[in-house]
Parts: structure tokens; sequence; C-alpha cells
């Protein structure tokens, strides 16, 4: 009987599969599979800019076919060894089979059941908080700290450390391992403090390459083997031999594996549908050939570095829902906001992102990405805050019903993704001492609160 | 006829066919046609539509990627046609592109080289995860006016800094312009490590180049970087 490959499998695979160039990759192999499949399956040109939100549930089960093909087809190209790792159909529809319908993160009454979601599911999209936006190192325990408070935020992933001991981080180098284990180290200490010493955690963020994670994740005081391992792609339907250090490494630590990545609209699969596509290949094969347990396809638009316009809307629905609707696997999507603290914008994305995300099935979130996650320190809890409440609050709302959510919504801020307005910084947009949001801040948020409430999503 | 020729060339690079590009271009340049309007009349008009339909979103990445490289190709043979002045007029310069080391995220550098070639720039790309050393190897042999380091990675855009103190210490400084982008650079950040130039985007990198190579400023003599992009002009001075 056949089963899904082990990883000896795949390591063989990234050895002997067939050989391909980058450029060919890029401009031929994924373009031309694309347009391929989008054509084959009647789905060029169903983007439509009046639903933000899919709620055609045909359209959304057409694309996971498709996207269930373009995987095989293409498999992942290994950038180290230029070879194409590809998986039969056996082999992914076993993986499937059995993937993980539901995982705990974290450990005792602190944790967190993440569970495979439906559209318009009342079961709570787990929420972890934030995305990996850098801290200065004096504010990374304060701000930390303060978001695994919220007790709206189910899972801490907290913000990115670019220096350490006050010397600067450099990937690759010896300073990368220092710091990976004094991030874990930290992060542990920080969810005690916060009285939540069992909360489920994503590790880690700060690591980049696979040195950052060797020290953060598994290692004596640092993220727990019930922690969520974290492993990012370089780009989309790409992995390297740091992403299967990576997946190695928490294999050896008996972790749990979240892998995420990165769909460009506008990028190697064109237009949202064809970013869509890629989106669900990508998180499909990661079951496979990375063994994940949370899987992502994540979608982000070139033009805007962000994924709260329409076009990218509408993509993260129709894959939440794709994913949702045909597998039973713990789908992992993002929202990207662009504004910053104190700005209504930022609370505006993460209702229309988060929202959209939510109520299409998926079964967790990671953010927010405030001010693009551009900017050191502009991170407040307060918006974490509003993404586990806009992540449970939207779980069990139909998708047609967040469509309309969302059409009320865009006109809002969608002028002004372009040229977002960054808000303030952490130490601006909260008094410190007190931990709480100063009031403008506070202002914002029970306002926008109270309209996102008028509209149906009672957080 | 000549329009023809003109069409024709412009046509191959929307449609990023590099076959065609030399093909046409030889047959121009044989029936007696100027180089020189090969270039303002065939493949920038073709470029320049590109770009507009990239801001639509009508046409993506791999459409600018292809159009560079059958650019390159119709200009390869273009060039020899040329006088001095002519060829220094139809490249408006030499840009080495690199992701930094322990980096490797190529969508950003793909793009802002896309870019670059649509306007008329020669583009090197040193690759993903690129060491610094080898980033500046790079811009030696193959004589770069400018540098341009993208990083989407926190621990990697540290690398930009290495690149200008590896260029102040060789004594290179003044012969490359650097410019920095990607998700965690800011302006802010161009300014502390003393880089000639900040783009947010795509676009704003190719406005960078254009201005630094138009300018009178040799590399690292300017007073302040010069920074390109919405959220930079918000930001320069905090």
């Amino acid at each position: 009987m056949k089963s899904k490959p082990d990883i000896l499998d795949i390591l063989q695979r990234t050895e002997t599969g067939e050989y391909c160039t980058t450029k060919e990759w890029d401009t031929k192999r994924i373009p031309g599979t694309v347009r391929k499949m989008l054509e084959k399956y009647k789905l060029s040109k169903t983007y439509a800019s009046e639903t933000p939100c899919n709620f055609d549930y045909e359209l959304a089960d057409r694309f996971y076919k498709a996207g269930f093909e373009l995987a095989l087809e293409l498999g992942y190209f290994c950038e180290d060894t230029q070879r194409i790792v590809k998986v039969d159909e056996e082999e992914l529809l076993d993986a499937l089979k059995y993937a993980k319908s539901e995982v705990f993160v974290g450990e005792g009454i602190d944790g967190t059941l993440i569970k495979s979601r439906t559209p318009a599911d009342p079961y709570p999209m787990a929420a972890a908080c934030s995305l990996g936006i850098t801290y200065s190192e004096d504010i990374y325990p304060i701000l930390t700290e303060g978001i695994a408070r919220e007790r709206a935020v189910d899972l801490l992933e907290a913000g990115s450390l670019t220096t350490i001991f006050g010397h600067e981080v450099l990937s690759g180098t010896p300073w990368e391992t220092l710091m990976g284990h004094e991030h874990g180290v930290m992060h542990r200490e920080i969810r005690r403090k916060a009285g939540r010493p069992g909360m489920g955690a994503i590790g880690s963020i700060s690591a980049v390459t696979e040195f950052g994670q060797f020290g953060a994740y598994g290692t004596p005081g640092g993220f727990l083997p019930s922690d969520l391992a974290l492993i990012l792609f370089p780009s989309e339907l790409k992995i390297d031999y740091r992403t299967l250090h990576k997946v190695i490494h928490t294999q050896n630590c008996n972790g749990i594996l979240k892998c995420d990545s990165p769909g460009m609209i506008g990028g190697m699969s064109g237009p949202p549908e064809g970013t869509t596509l890629s989106a669900i290949a990508c998180a499909l094969l990661s079951y496979p050939i990375l063994q994940t347990t949370v899987g992502g396809g994540e979608i982000y638009d070139v033009r805007y570095l962000s994924n709260v316009n329409r076009e990218g809307l509408w993509a993260l629905s129709v894959t939440s829902q794709a994913l949702s609707r045909n597998t039973h696997i713990c789908a992992h999507l993002i929202a990207n906001q662009v504004s910053g603290p104190v700005t209504a914008n930022l609370l505006y994305e993460t209702v229309t992102g988060v929202g959209v995300i939510a109520a299409s099935g998926s079964a967790m979130t990671t953010g927010p990405r405030t001010a693009g996650g551009k900017l050191n320190d502009y991170m407040t809890p307060l918006e974490c805050r509003f993404v586990g409440e806009v992540s449970h609050a939207a779980s069990g709302i139909e998708p047609e019903q967040m469509n309309e959510i969302c059409k009320a919504i865009l006109p809002k801020y969608e002028d002004s993704i372009k040229t977002p307005d960054i808000g303030k910084p952490f130490q601006e947009a909260y008094d410190i001492d007190l931990m709480e949001p100063i009031p403008e801040w506070e202002d914002i948020y029970l306002r926008v609160k109270e309209e996102t409430d008028e509209l149906g999503i009672s957080c | 006829m000549t329009k023809q020729y003109f069409k024709r060339l412009s046509d191959a690079m929307i449609t990023g066919d590099e076959e065609e590009a030399e093909a046409c271009v030889n047959d121009a340049i044989g029936a007696g046609v100027d180089p020189i309007m090969l270039i303002n009349k065939g493949i920038q008009p073709g470029m320049d539509e590109l770009g507009e339909k990239f801001e639509t979103g009508e046409v993506f990445l791999v459409e600018l990627i292809l159009a560079g490289d059958a650019a390159k190709i119709a200009l390869n043979v273009i060039l020899p046609h040329l006088s001095d002045e002519d060829s220094r007029s139809a490249i408006k310069g030499t840009v080495v592109t690199a992701t930094m080391f322990g980096d490797n995220h190529d969508i950003g550098k793909n793009l802002v080289s896309a870019m670059l070639s649509t306007y008329g720039f020669n583009v090197v790309d040193a690759g993903i995860s690129a060491p610094v050393r080898e980033i500046i190897e790079k811009a030696e042999s193959v004589g770069a006016d400018i540098i341009a380091a993208s990083t989407l990675i926190t621990t990697s855009f540290p690398y930009q800094r290495q690149i200008i103190r590896f260029l102040n210490d060789s004594g290179l400084r003044e012969k490359y312009f650097v410019i920095v982008g990607g998700g965690p650079v800011t302006p802010a950040w161009t300014e502390e490590i003393g880089a000639d130039g900040y783009g947010r985007d795509a676009n704003d990198a190719v406005t960078l180049c254009q201005h630094l190579m138009e300018g009178d400023s040799l590399p690292g003599s300017l007073s302040e970087p010069v920074i390109i992009g919405a959220l930079g002009k918000q930001l320069i001075g905090r």
C-alpha cells in the first residue's frame, strides 16, 4: 500500500526530481500551468469587484479542483538544487486524508484547540498576534506582554528582534542562533508573566534562516514542541534547504509545523484568479512535501503590498472557501493591513481582512500587520485585541453577509491603500506605565467597534 | 516600411518575444533604419505600454521580465551601430540588483529589475541571498552605476549597511550609487547607513535611478539620501 511520502522521500526528490532553471520555473512553468488551469476550469475573469467576499461555493469548489490539479502538475521548486519536487495524486490524497483536522497548541487551560472549519462555521477561528513586525529590544518585552494579556488573542507570535544585547543581528551568523534562543526564552517568560504560561505560541518569527530556528525551537527554555514551528517559504511554490532544515528540526523536536507560502497578485501567477490557484496548490502541497499540520497559501498584491483591497479580499475568500469546503485541513490565512496605530483605517482593514478569512472557513489567522509591517514599534496591543475579537465574532457569519459588510467598509479606506496613514508608534499610542491606549486610540477603537456591531459583527 | 519595424519591435516587447525582437532589429538595421530610432520608437513605446498595463493589472511581473529580456537582446544588436553619444543616451545606466544575504525572497528584486529594464536601464541581477562581496564584485565586473539592494528580512537588511562599509573601506564608494528598498527598509534607515536613495516600490526605484543618473552628484556625496515614495515622504526627518 502506498502512503504519503516521508521526509526521506522528499529529500531524495530534491536531488533526483526534474531539473529546471529558476527562470524557466518563474516565467514559463508557473504562469503557463496557471493559465492552462484557469482556461480548463473556466476560471479566468471570475473576479468581480462588487464581490470582495465570494459567496459562490460552486466557484470555490471549481478553484479547488483546479488548484489540486495545479499542485500535481507543478510541485514545488527547490532553489538549492534546481529540481522540481513532485507528488502523485495518491500521495497528495493520502496526505490530505491523514492530515489532522484539529490540533491543540500550548498547554493546559491556556492552550488553544485549532479546528478545521467550514464557511459560516460558528467554531471560532483562532487568532495569533501579532505578525513579525520589528520591535526595539527594550520595547519587546513590554509590548509583547501587553499583547499576551489581551484575552481575545489566542496564540502569541509577537514581533521580531533585530538586535540582541544591543548588537545588530545578521542572518546566517552566530548572532542569529544566539538571538533565536534569547527570543525563545524571553517569549516563554513573557507568557508566564502575563499569567498565561501555557498560552500557545508561534516560533520563531525572528528566525530567518535555520540557525535562528535551531536556537529558538525545542531548546531548553525556548519554544516548546507544543508550540507551532513557523516555516516560511522563500516565494510561491518554491522551497529551499532552509525550509527543509526547519521541517526536519521540528520533526526532531516532535513539534507542530505551520507552513506559509506567499502568492502574489501581479506576480508569477498573474491575476487574482491565478494567485488564488497558486495559493491553493501551495497549501495542499505543504502536507505531503513538508508534512505540515497547519498549512497556508498567503495572498499579497504586489501593487499595494497588501491584501485588503478588493482583489486581495476576493482571493482570500475563494482560497479559504476552497480549502475549507474540500479538505479537513487546519487552513491558515493572513490579512495584511497597511495603516498604523491610532487610525480608524487599521481597524477597518482588520474587519474586512480578518472577517473575510473567518467567514470563509479558515481555521486560523495571524495578524495584524500594522502599518504594513514596515516600521519598528508601529504596533499596539489594542489592534491585536481587535484582530482576536473580529476573528471570533466573524466566525459563523455567512460569506454573503460578509460581502455586504466589506462593501460598506471598503469605501472608507480603499483610496488610501497606496498612501496609508502610518499613525503613531507604540510609545506614542500607549501610556506605557498604565499599559493603556491613549484616549484618542481608545475612542477610535470604540467607535469602529460600534460601527462593526451595527453591520453585524458583534465583537 | 520603417513604421512597420517600429510596430513589430514594440509588439515583440509586449509579447516578450526575444527571437522576434532580435530578428526585427537585424531586419531593420539591414534595411537602413536609424538604430537610435529603433530604441525611441520601437522598444520604448512597447515598454511604456507594458508599464501602464502593469499598473492597471492588465499584465503582470512575468510579462515585464520577459519584455526586459527581449529589450536586452535587441539592445545588444543595436548598440554596436550607435555613436558613443547615442549609446550613452540609449542606456540610462547599469544597475546591479540583489537580495541581501540570508534572504531568499525574490519577487521584490525581480519586480524592480523588470521595471528598470522596462525604462531603459541595463540590469544585472546578482541573485538572492547574495553576499556583500559578490554584489560588489558583480558591480565591478559589469561597470555598474548603481547597486540596488533589496530585502524583506529584518536580519538581512543590516547587510545593506555592510555594502556601504565595504565600499568605503575599499575606496570604491564614489563609483556606485547605493539604493535600498524592501519590507523593513525605511528612509530613516537609508539615511542612517549612508545610502544614496530609497524607493518604496518598483516604480519609485525607477524614478530614483533616473534622478540619480540625471543629476550631477557623485555617489556617496549627497547631503541626504533621495527618498521616493509616499511612506518615505511621511517618514523623512523622523
